[in-house]
Formats: structure tokens, C-alpha cells, sequence
């Protein structure tokens, strides 16, 4: 393109005599802060904190928090050992050991003796649940962890198992099957207060 | 790889340390009482170091900015000098040629000092299997609290912060342990010369 | 605009010898011979025909087992004409020698001392060739292709480079003023992990060298051995203020080389996502720089605007930062529902606090004496140290990708490119505040626009087939497992992709031999170039302007050393 874009030339004007006296425009920036501050406290007009932990702000149903693998029904891992999630993983911190499912059931196929998952490593991409071609492997709203060791932080299957019925708000990032769920909370809510409440 | 050292004194000579016991070796009752009200005064005054390198030092602002706001916990007086401040974050990751400014910081720092590991990169290495990336800062720097995510949300942190105090009300950090230690090594020393 | 065929034409009758062109590809190649490419440069960046005069970005390639093992490849621009050219340069392993072309380009300076520190390619000529990502103690090249990904070297402490200059003593020593001080890498004023060192004559600056690289996570390694998938994680933590627009750039360039094309509805949103990305870009970089000037206030202010906008990336792809969003040919999941109306009240949320902080600042006679003046850089002079973006538009060059050369079908809306002519940090400043109005002008368009439909192609040989067909059809789950297993096959060859990050022009150099991961992927960070020139910039300004400029940079390290 020969010709030149459409442009806004925005140059500052030289300083004023207002400007440089100094004072005038110090003030009126005082005059913000002061809006800001007095809004706050009989209003809590400005005010954003969220107050956690008494109040917990929502994310969205897409939060890409701790794994969960999905049980069936009989409560074992509907996972299969298929090494998918292992292989789509870019930190290579899911480490996945098969065994036989027991032969006299109906489906004679693999599951997991060994599922385990280094939360630490992980970079909660959601590519596992991607590749996930049973839709095993979820992941959940659960995002406030902390460990003190590094050994507590590899989740094993006593950790990562579904253990009751899922609730929806218990659900993070999942496949969607093309509709659009989740929705954006804004402004982020915000506890009212303030003198005049 | 090996931890490095840690260069913590038992506290005091050992005159002071001989006035504060009883007979049978145990710490008379000030001093414990004392130690406790420090560490109250300390896990709800720490000043954070933020040592951030990477992404998550973006989400460190967020914490530190109006919607989480981390002065709600004591924790607000950010320091850029290692000798004013108690509690080292690591936010971001640390590479080869960052490695031996963390050692230098953490060596810096006054003691007692705490360290919270914030991401997967700082804890681990995160998906960084890489040449130039320190895998997790415990290679060099003991740890006390890990927080996962990559990086973590600002929750998170908030509740690294909050296991940090909750480890100093009950001494179970790295640097009260190693001084626990110290003292009862140092007692065993003196019952044994008795 | 000069076609393709003139360009040609016009480099072949100037160099009937020694300049091969390639066939085909996105851009017109040449293979150069190394005993003329001083100067072939130097004739394309004076002939007024061609006027090459950005050079976007010089980087290594490794092609283990041909006869000329590396290759040096060049990405030229003219702002002028708006052409571009690649130049490959074939050097053999045991001679892995050819000339710097810093004399004719300044922007070669770092791009060429990477290439010595990734592939061990020297540059004849350049001033100072010596690692730069890499600390001192590596041993080897770590790009080459028969390097091992998880080789680490320890380095100890004492080990740590210093400037030659910083070690010999100075004819002024026993002047007392003079010392030589170290800033950084842990330095408020340093973002992290930027280190300067300066000599200083009192409180006047009069030399100075950066270093960078503390903070090189090897993402053009990993890149090589991940699947085409797996790399858009890794983009994200590119300039981490802004992942959105990382993201989107490089399925751009993928897009590109496998010839296909996201649906119209996931182009939309990925513009405006970009837009969003690029008001929380701005608000770091306005906020940070204000606030190492001392100036705390405004960034709280809109800082506020920033963490609302995550919301919006949140409820969209999962993570608030690190987002994974975008896919090659389309768009993780489809927005919510009520996303819309959460971007409509962001376009009225952002201009109030935007006020608030212009009334505080734009006018505040500290600010404005501060910056004003402070870091000057003249348009011309920007150019030939490869700046791009806001930096260069504050230095009276309109050049801008999402006009010259537009994309995601930015040609389309109506927007200005906002420039400046002092060319200083208060120009840079100013540039970028107007930038936000611009920004928010283009999504207020583009949602209007938006249309339901499919977020993502149907090309399964590169993109997965929706869930519900994994689960019920033979086909899409043997689609699904290929492409998790292997990665999607990408057709061979190179391709040069170019964005508008939120610092300029973001470029990935793709290399494709048709397997499931990316052979060579080189990325042109935009504050690579831009903070090149800071060292010459920062000579007779005072140690205090130094955290000014740097301010105005918006050096993201993550971007910065990749």
C-alpha cells in the first residue's frame, strides 16, 4: 500500500499558562481522587473488591480448574487408558498405567490401575479434555490449591475420582457439543456497603 | 542438584540462651509466649518481595491491584529490596542466568524469611522441560508454599497467602523448623556437656 | 505497489549473479551467495524502487544433512511501497562465517548475535558478537538439531557476563563523579528481568549496555517438539499482557501454510478479542510507566478495566490469562451467550476511567516534564532499528500492519492510525491512549457485525471434529486420534506471518516439512527490536529519564526473550 493510512496526528499542544502555574491542574487531578475517594465511602460507588474469602467471585462454566475423571455408574473411572490425554499433554505431566478390566464384564477393555497427575506441572491448557475420546476426563471449578511439598501435588486417582454426583457448579472447562454455555458476570459483584450503604 | 545451605543461627548467644531455660532444658515461659506473639505479629505484617519474571508476576499485579487487594491481609508493603522484606514470591520462571539473582535475593533477605513458590514454572518448571529453565526453584531455594495453576488466579495466590499464615501461627515453616532444630540440637549440646 | 514480478525483475538486473530466486512460497525468495549479500543490502535499501528500509528480522535455520547445513534468513519490509522480500543466505557447518550487514541495517545488531548464541552463525563485522539469550556458561548452540532439549548448564554466581567496558578502568576514573552502576535484573524499574549497566558522569549517562535473556524459556525449542497444537499454549506466554493477539498470529501463519481459513464468525471474534487484548496491553504499559514515574493512582484506576476484560477471556476460553483460545482454523469453543452485551458495557466502561486518568496525568505538568523531550528518536532513525508499533507511529511513521497489509478483514473498518511527531516517551504515551479510543472504535463496529455460524473449519485433516461426532461416527474419532497422536499434517514449507501485537509487528517464521511438528519456528517479537536501540538512546539522559523510556517501551520479557 503506496498510500498513506488515515491518521490522527495527536501532538500535545504546548503547555499552557493554567498548566505550567501547576497548581490549577494538580488541584483539578486532586478533584478525581477526591470524587473516587468520597464515592467510595458513602457509596462504595468505585469500589471493586471482591471480598474473598467471605465472598467468592464465580467464574464461568469454561474455568479451567483440578481435573476431575468422570465415574460410571458402578463408581470406576470411565476412563479406558487410551494414552490420549497423556499424548496431547504439552507438559507431559499426566502419567497413565493399564491394566485389564476384569474379563467376566460386558465390555473387555482397559482402565487405569495407575492415573496420575502432577497439578504443579500442569499448565490447566484443557488440551486433555480435548483429546479425551470418552469424555473421562473433565476438569472442575476447583482452582484454590496450595501444597507445601512436591509429592503432595502429584494427584492420583484417590484425588482426581468423581466421588459424588456432579453438580453444574462444580464443573469447569468440558466438551460443549457446539452451544454456547457460560456466562460473563460483569461488573464483577461486588459487596454494597459504605456509610450510606 | 543440591539445596543450598541455609545459614540460620540458633538465636542469640549462648548466655541468653542459658537465662531463658529452666533447669530441665525446656524454654521458660516468656520467651515461648514471646516467640508466639512475634510470629502472630509476623504472619499478619509480611512484607512481600515480588520476584516476578514472567506471566504470573501480571497476575501478581492483579492480586495487588483493587479487585483482590492483598493489603487485606498485612501483606501490602511491596518491597524491591530483599533487606526490607520477610516474604520472597517467586512469580514467573526462573531460568539458568535468573538462578543465581534468586540465591543472591534469598541470601539478601533478613531472617525469618518465607518463600511461596506462585506457578507452575516456579514450582516445577511447568512445561518448560527446557535447556535454559531451572526445573522448580526448590533446586536452589527451600520452599514453603507451592501454589499451582499456570499462573494462578488471584485466589489462589490470596490462598497461598493465608497457608503461609496459618504455617508461621503454627511454626511449621521451613525457616521455624530449621530454627526448632537449632534449639533443640543446641539444648541436647548443653544437657550433654551437663 | 510494486508486484512481485518487478521487485524480481529489478534484483535480478542489478544481480544477474550470485541471487537465485526460489520458486513459489508467500514471499519472493532469493538465495543469496554470502561474497555478495553486503551488497545486494545495501542496494535494497537505497534504490528508491525497492527501499527496503525495515529489517524485520534476521534469524537461523538448521537443516541437518544438506551440504550447506545453516541458513541466515532475512524478512524485509519497505514502508514506502509495502513490499516484502525473504533473502536466505546457505553457509556450510565448517565455515558457518558471512558478513554482518549491521553497517546497513542497525536492526541486525541483536537479531544477529541470536543467531550466533542459537546456531553459532558468525557475523563478520559486528561490534560486539556475543551470547545474548544464553547465559556465559552454555556450552553449545542450543537451535541445532542435534542439540538435546533438556541439556542444562549450571551457572554459578560471578559467572555472569559484564561489559568489556564495565571491567577496563576509564581515562576519567580518578574523576570522582564517574562510576559504573548496575541495573537490574531485580529492579522495580526493570519489569523483571531486564539488567542495564551504565557509566555514569554524575548523574549523566554516558554509555551503556543491556542484557536480556534472563527470562529465555527456549520457546522456539519446545516449539520444535510439540505438535502444531501444542505450540499455541506456548504462544500465549509470549507477551503475556496480551496472549490473545500472540495466539491469533501464529494460526494466522498456520492457516497460511496449510491454506485454509477460519469461518467469518471465528475471524470476528478473533478481532475482537485482539482489539480487547490490545486496551489490557495498553493499560499495563501506560499504568506501569506511569507508576514508576510516581504516579500510582491511574494504574489502580484502570487496572480495573483490565481485570473486567479478563472476565470476558475467562467466560470465553477458560483462563484468565493464559488463555489457549484461539485454534489453526477457528476458535476453541463459541463465545456465551451473553457476550455481547459483556463487551458493550467493557466500550462503556473503559473511556470513563480513560478520562479519569487523562485528567490526572495528560495535563499534570510533572508528567509532561518529565517525559517531555526525554528519549527522542527520529522517525527515520527508528525505522532502521526495526521499531514497529506505537513506538514507531510516536516517531511520525504511520506504519501500521493492520492498515498496510490488514488481516481478519481489518481493511474493512474504520479506524485512524494515531501517530505522533516529537517522537519522545510523552509521544509514546500520548499514542498509545489514543490507540485505546481507536481499539474501542473497531469492536463497536465489529460486533455490530457479528453473525452466528461455525467457529471453527470443517478441514479435519488439521482442526478436530466436534465432540458429538467423535463420540457417535468411525470417521471424525479416527480424525480425532491422528491428529492428537501425530498432529495435524502440515503441508511443507515456510511461511512469514505477520500481526499488529500490541508492540508492533508480530511475525512467526514457520518451517514446515510436513510432519506433525513445526521444524523451525522463529518469532519476531516486536520489543526485541525496539529495545535494541535503548542502550544508544539512554547516552546524556539522566538515570531517572532511563525508567521513563524503558516505560515507554513496554518491554515484555516474556516477548523479549522468548
Amino acid at each position: 500500500m503506496s498510500s498513506t493510512p488515515e491518521v490522527i496526528v495527536c501532538d500535545p499542544k504546548p503547555m499552557g499558562l493554567l498548566q505550567r502555574l501547576y497548581v490549577i491542574e494538580v488541584l483539578k487531578g486532586l478533584g478525581v481522587t477526591l470524587r473516587h475517594f468520597l464515592g467510595n465511602v458513602f457509596r462504595r460507588t468505585y469500589t471493586v473488591t471482591v471480598e474473598w474469602p467471605e465472598v467468592k467471585r464465580e467464574y464461568s462454566e469454561r474455568l479451567r480448574g483440578r481435573h476431575i475423571l468422570v465415574a460410571r455408574e458402578d463408581g470406576s473411572p470411565r476412563c479406558v487408558a487410551c494414552y490420549m490425554c497423556e499424548e496431547a499433554c504439552p507438559a507431559d505431566c499426566i502419567y497413565i498405567e493399564a491394566e485389564e478390566r476384569d474379563s467376566d464384564s460386558v465390555e473387555f477393555e482397559k482402565r487405569p490401575k495407575v492415573f496420575e497427575i502432577d497439578l504443579l506441572r500442569c499448565v490447566y491448557c484443557g488440551f486433555c479434555v480435548d483429546a479425551c475420546p470418552k469424555e473421562a476426563i473433565i476438569m472442575s471449578r476447583v482452582h484454590e490449591m496450595t501444597f507445601t511439598t512436591r509429592d503432595e501435588s502429584v494427584a492420583g486417582l484417590d484425588v482426581l475420582l468423581q466421588k459424588k454426583p456432579l453438580r453444574k457448579e462444580d464443573m469447569g472447562y468440558r466438551p460443549y457439543y457446539g452451544k454456547p454455555h457460560s456466562h460473563i458476570e460483569l461488573p464483577i459483584p461486588v459487596k454494597p456497603g459504605g456509610l450510606l450503604g | 542438584m543440591t539445596s543450598r545451605d541455609l545459614s540460620i543461627s540458633p538465636g542469640g548467644g549462648s548466655e541468653e540462651r542459658a537465662a531463658a531455660r529452666r533447669p530441665d532444658g525446656s524454654q521458660v515461659f516468656l520467651t515461648t509466649k514471646l516467640d508466639a506473639l512475634l510470629d502472630m505479629a509476623r504472619r499478619n505484617s509480611l512484607w512481600p518481595f515480588p520476584f516476578g519474571t514472567a506471566c504470573c508476576a501480571i497476575e501478581f499485579m492483579s492480586v495487588m491491584m483493587s479487585h483482590y487487594d492483598l493489603s487485606r491481609f498485612g501483606a501490602e508493603v511491596v518491597r524491591f529490596s530483599p533487606r526490607q522484606s520477610d516474604l520472597l514470591i517467586v512469580a514467573g520462571t526462573v531460568t539458568d542466568k535468573m538462578a543465581p539473582v534468586l540465591v543472591r535475593i534469598y541470601e539478601q533477605m533478613a531472617e525469618p524469611k518465607y518463600v511461596i513458590s506462585m506457578g507452575a514454572c516456579a514450582c516445577t518448571g511447568g512445561f518448560y522441560r527446557a535447556y535454559h529453565v531451572v526445573q522448580g526453584i526448590d533446586e536452589f531455594i527451600p520452599v514453603d508454599v507451592y501454589v499451582p495453576g499456570c499462573p494462578p488466579t488471584p485466589e489462589a495466590l490470596l490462598k497461598g497467602v493465608v497457608h503461609l499464615q496459618e504455617m508461621i501461627g503454627k511454626g511449621e515453616t521451613h525457616y521455624q523448623r530449621q530454627l526448632a532444630a537449632a534449639r533443640a540440637a543446641a539444648r541436647g549440646g548443653a544437657d550433654g556437656n551437663a | 505497489m510494486a508486484t512481485r514480478d518487478e521487485i524480481v525483475a529489478s534484483i535480478r538486473k542489478a544481480f544477474p549473479e550470485g541471487v537465485r530466486l526460489l520458486d513459489g512460497g508467500d514471499l519472493p525468495t532469493f538465495v543469496v551467495d554470502r561474497a555478495e549479500l553486503l551488497r545486494l543490502a545495501r542496494h535494497l535499501k537505497d534504490d528508491p524502487g525497492l527501499d527496503f528500509k525495515l529489517l524485520a528480522d534476521v534469524c537461523g535455520a538448521d537443516y541437518a544433512g544438506r551440504e550447506e547445513r545453516f541458513e541466515a534468513v532475512y524478512h524485509l519490509y519497505s514502508v514506502t511501497h509495502g513490499h516484502r522480500i525473504r533473502l536466505k543466505v546457505p553457509v556450510r557447518e565448517d565455515d558457518p562465517v558471512l558478513p554482518s550487514v549491521y553497517g546497513v541495517w542497525r536492526a541486525a545488531d541483536w537479531f544477529e548475535r541470536e543467531a550466533f548464541d542459537m546456531f553459532g552463525l558468525r557475523f563478520d563485522g559486528h561490534p560486539n558478537l556475543k551470547r545474548i539469550l544464553c547465559h556465559p556458561a552454555f556450552v553449545g548452540h542450543p537451535l541445532r538439531k542435534d542439540y538435546e532439549p533438556g541439556q542444562r548448564w549450571l551457572l554459578r554466581e560471578g559467572e555472569q557476563d559484564e561489559p568489556v567496558w564495565a571491567r577496563q578502568p576509564h581515562e576519567d576514573d580518578d574523576h570522582f563523579e564517574t562510576q559504573v552502576i548496575n541495573l537490574g535484573p531485580s529492579h522495580p524499574a526493570t519489569h523483571g528481568t531486564l539488567r542495564t549497566v551504565v557509566r555514569l558522569d554524575g548523574e549523566i549517562i554516558t554509555q551503556a549496555e543491556v542484557e536480556i535473556g534472563y527470562l529465555h524459556r527456549c520457546f522456539e525449542k519446545m516449539a520444535e517438539r510439540h505438535t502444531w497444537k501444542q505450540v499455541i499454549p506456548y504462544t500465549d506466554r509470549l507477551n503475556y499482557c496480551s496472549p490473545m493477539i500472540n495466539g491469533v498470529g501464529y494460526c494466522l501463519a498456520v492457516e497460511k501454510l496449510a491454506g485454509i481459513e477460519a469461518p467469518p464468525r471465528a475471524q470476528l471474534i478473533r478481532l475482537i478479542l485482539s482489539e480487547l487484548s490490545r486496551i489490557m496491553d495498553h493499560i499495563v504499559c501506560i499504568g506501569a510507566n506511569l507508576n514508576d514515574l510516581g504516579a500510582m493512582t491511574p494504574f489502580l484506576y484502570m487496572y480495573k478495566a483490565r481485570e473486567e476484560i479478563y472476565s470476558i477471556l475467562e467466560a470465553c476460553a477458560g483462563g484468565r490469562l493464559t488463555i489457549s483460545y484461539v485454534r489453526v482454523g477457528g476458535l476453541a469453543n463459541d463465545v456465551p451467550g451473553d457476550f455481547v452485551e459483556a463487551v458493550r458495557w467493557i466500550l462503556r466502561r473503559v473511556p470513563p476511567l480513560m478520562n479519569d486518568m487523562e485528567k490526572l496525568i495528560t495535563r499534570n505538568r510533572i508528567f509532561r516534564d518529565r517525559t517531555e523531550g526525554v528519549g527522542v528518536i527520529a522517525g527515520a532513525e527508528a525505522l532502521d532499528w526495526g521499531w514497529t508499533g506505537p513506538c514507531l507511529r510516536a516517531s511520525g511513521i504511520p506504519y501500521d500492519v493492520r492498515k498496510a497489509q490488514p488481516y481478519l478483514g481489518y481493511e474493512t473498518f474504520d479506524f485512524k492510525v494515531p501517530i505522533a511527531t516529537t517522537g519522545d516517551t510523552f509521544a509514546r504515551y500520548i499514542v498509545r491512549v489514543e490507540e485505546v479510543r481507536q481499539s474501542l472504535h473497531i469492536i463497536e463496529q465489529a460486533l455490530e457485525r457479528l453473525q452466528p455460524g461455525p467457529i471453527i473449519c470443517d478441514e479435519h485433516h488439521v482442526a478436530l471434529p466436534p465432540k458429538e461426532q467423535v463420540y457417535t461416527e468411525m470417521e471424525a474419532l479416527i480424525w480425532h486420534f491422528k491428529l492428537i497422536m501425530e498432529g495435524a499434517r502440515i503441508p511443507a514449507g515456510e511461511v512469514y506471518g505477520f500481526t499488529e501485537g500490541a508492540n508492533g509487528e508480530l511475525g512467526y517464521y514457520i518451517v514446515s516439512d510436513g510432519g506433525g511438528k513445526p521444524y523451525r519456528i522463529k518469532v519476531r517479537p516486536p520489543c526485541f527490536a525496539i529495545f535494541q536501540a535503548y542502550p544508544h538512546m539512554l547516552v546524556g539522559h539522566m538515570v531517572s529519564d532511563s525508567v521513563a523510556i524503558l516505560g515507554s517501551f513496554n518491554v515484555i520479557a516474556g516477548e523479549l526473550d522468548r
